[in-house]
């Protein structure tokens, strides 16, 4: 689920960055204060654990198929929400910059995807009531799967959300999302059944390990609601606004015209590239009149992005050169020395 | 277990390029953030359907790979297991947008072809571009930046945390993981009913262990707060680097050097 560079724009990567920063910022504070110095090695130990558990695969009965746990909801039930949210960033830039896991623009994204709902609204609003009045095996188990299956199925949603206004993929929304919630609503399932044996396991073994999160004397648990409906007030905002921003250039809800798409201003300034995109768009409008094989005025137009496309494999080439010519420079420069 | 081994190699490998000593190496680590992160937003503000702009961004990557000796095949490798998910997301394109953009001698090619394209090129060029920052700056050294950048140091304290342990975690759970199918040898993986214990004991070792990290750091005089050293001002070729990497790659973006050569033939 971790979202790529390549699927968000630049202005729904900067919002999600900012959100999330907002999220990671008011984390720290928490934890500056009330935080028990004890619990910094643990945080990074939790967190090498989760990106350990994370390659654990293990065999779903009666499928043939394997899964593995996220850790959200894990990390939040034994650490406590704000420790568990900077512990899940650690976890998710490191695989960003390592493992090519989600990217760095899109860091924000996942960021709030994987973190913000597990940490600040499913655990607080569901999981801890749950757990609150007595920990059994049974109450630790239902609160696992609830909260697993209802912090992915957020983070699906806001993936959904997120790519559409991007306005990379062309997926129509009902499509998308009729796509995304079954698949994690059943990998929510799976993995809400197994974080409940996690935690059962670590109950029975060490009880004072939850009860000491679910209570916490040392960190208030107390989140304002406000502040997490706020949150989410203007995610919603940025979200819907970019959403209506492409519905209302695409009439047809398929074609997407290019302002709409890109969304930026700044691109009508440039000259070229702008050019070649009303190329390209101009060549559409003369289609269903034209054969291609005439060469007239709108045969030129398609010619400039033929000879464009030509042009890029030319470049492509001349970058790979370049390259080479560098390693054939400094592979001599070394035999010289 | 195939992906905690190769996750360690990627690690290790990465970590020992990180070690070089070429220009790209001794640059300076928030100058490398920089212009990295330039280079990531220029290329995905490219609109899905303007492919021949986003050619020439391949010079970056090839360059600075040229320039840094960083050897093709791992960085490769990586690549290819960042792709399914943007191949199938631009797959999508291609069945929910066929209207014709251009003809290719016979060839119709729909626009949701070139978003795909478009999409799968975004990918390879952002995925290298990160890579090769972490191919030529080592963890630590992009983490002490990030506290220059007013990142809070309990972040920061975490990422480096985090780093160290895993080469360590992934080696425990290779062990159980090896212990465990020792035990049942005709099972594919640890079965679902058994990852409660075993996750379970992973976890309840963490636990003993950070115990004992933190008695360790505190008899060397941790008070909850790491030291770091001032990090290194920019020099002048630091300066020249960010001037002339920011320039060149803003010009690229609004010159479309495919159309250009494209404009001779």
């Amino acid at each position: 689920m971790h979202m790529a560079d390549a699927l968000v724009s630049p202005a729904v990567g900067g919002i999600m960055l900012a959100a999330s920063a907002g999220a990671i910022a008011y984390s720290a504070y928490k934890c500056k204060d009330d935080l028990d110095e004890k619990k910094i090695p643990l945080m990074g130990v939790m967190g090498a654990v989760i990106f350990a558990g994370q390659m654990i695969n293990f065999t779903i009965p009666g499928t043939g198929s394997s899964g593995h746990i996220g850790g959200g909801i894990l990390l939040a039930a034994l650490l406590g929400p704000f420790p568990a949210f900077l512990a899940l960033t650690a976890v998710l830039l490191i695989q960003a910059l390592f493992f090519a896991d989600g990217g760095l623009l899109a860091l924000g994204a996942n960021i709030w995807n994987l973190g913000f709902y597990a940490c600040f609204l499913v655990y607080p609003f569901v999981f801890r009531p749950i757990i609150k009045k007595a920990i059994t095996p049974t109450r630790i188990t239902v609160a696992s799967i609830v909260s697993v299956v209802l912090a992915l199925s957020l983070g699906a949603f806001s993936v959904v959300l997120e790519t559409l206004a991007s306005g990379i993929t062309e997926l129509p929304f009902a499509t998308f999302v009729g796509l995304m919630t079954p698949i994690h609503l059943a990998i929510g399932l799976v993995e809400g059944i197994v974080t409940g044996g996690i935690l059962v396991f670590v109950y029975k073994m060490r009880p004072e390990l939850l009860e000491s999160s679910a209570e916490n004397k040392k960190l208030p648990m107390n989140i304002s609601i406000k502040k997490v409906i706020g949150m989410l007030l203007i995610f919603a905002v940025v979200m819907g606004g970019g959403l209506s921003l492409l519905a209302s250039s695409n009439p047809d809800g398929l074609e997407w015209s290019m302002a709409g798409v890109a969304g930026t201003p700044e691109l009508e300034a440039v000259g070229d590239v702008y050019e070649n995109a009303a190329n390209v768009q101009e060549s559409t409008a003369f289609l269903p009149g034209y054969t291609f094989k005439s060469s007239g005025e709108e045969g030129s137009a398609i010619g400039t992005s033929l000879s464009g496309i030509i042009g890029g494999g030319i470049t492509l080439l001349l970058a790979g050169g370049t390259g080479y010519l560098i390693y054939a420079v400094k592979r001599k420069k070394e035999k010289a020395a | 277990m195939s992906t905690i081994t190769e996750s360690l190699n990627t690690i290790n490998s990465l970590e020992e390029m990180a070690e070089g000593n070429t220009i790209i190496h001794r640059l300076h680590p928030m100058v490398k953030l920089i212009t990295t992160m330039l280079y990531l937003v220029l290329v995905i503000s490219f609109n899905p359907y303007n492919i021949t702009g986003l050619m020439v961004f391949a010079f970056y990557p090839i360059i600075l790979m040229a320039l840094a000796e960083i050897p093709y095949k791992p960085l490769l490798k990586r690549l290819l297991v960042a792709l399914p998910f943007s191949f199938f997301a631009g797959l999508s394109n291609i069945i929910f947008n066929q209207q014709l953009a251009l003809m290719i001698g016979p060839m119709p090619v729909s626009y949701g072809v070139i978003s795909f394209i478009s999409i799968m090129v975004k990918t390879i060029f952002t995925v290298m571009a990160v890579l090769i920052l972490i191919a030529t700056t080592s963890l630590p050294k992009i983490s002490y930046q990030l506290l220059s950048i007013k990142v809070p140091k309990i972040i920061v304290e975490q990422i480096m945390l985090t780093y160290r342990y895993i080469s360590v975690l992934l080696e425990q759970v290779s062990n159980m993981y090896t212990a465990y199918i020792l035990r049942a040898p005709d099972s594919k993986g640890i079965k679902m009913k058994d990852m409660g214990i075993f996750v379970g004991q992973l976890l309840l070792k963490s636990f003993d262990r950070a115990e004992n990290i933190y008695i360790a750091m505190k008899c060397r005089g941790y008070d909850g707060n790491y030291l770091y050293a001032k990090p290194s001002p920019l020099v002048k070729i630091d300066w020249l680097y960010l001037l002339l990497v920011s320039g060149i790659l803003s010009l690229m973006r609004f010159f479309d050097l495919s159309q250009f050569i494209g404009s001779f033939l």
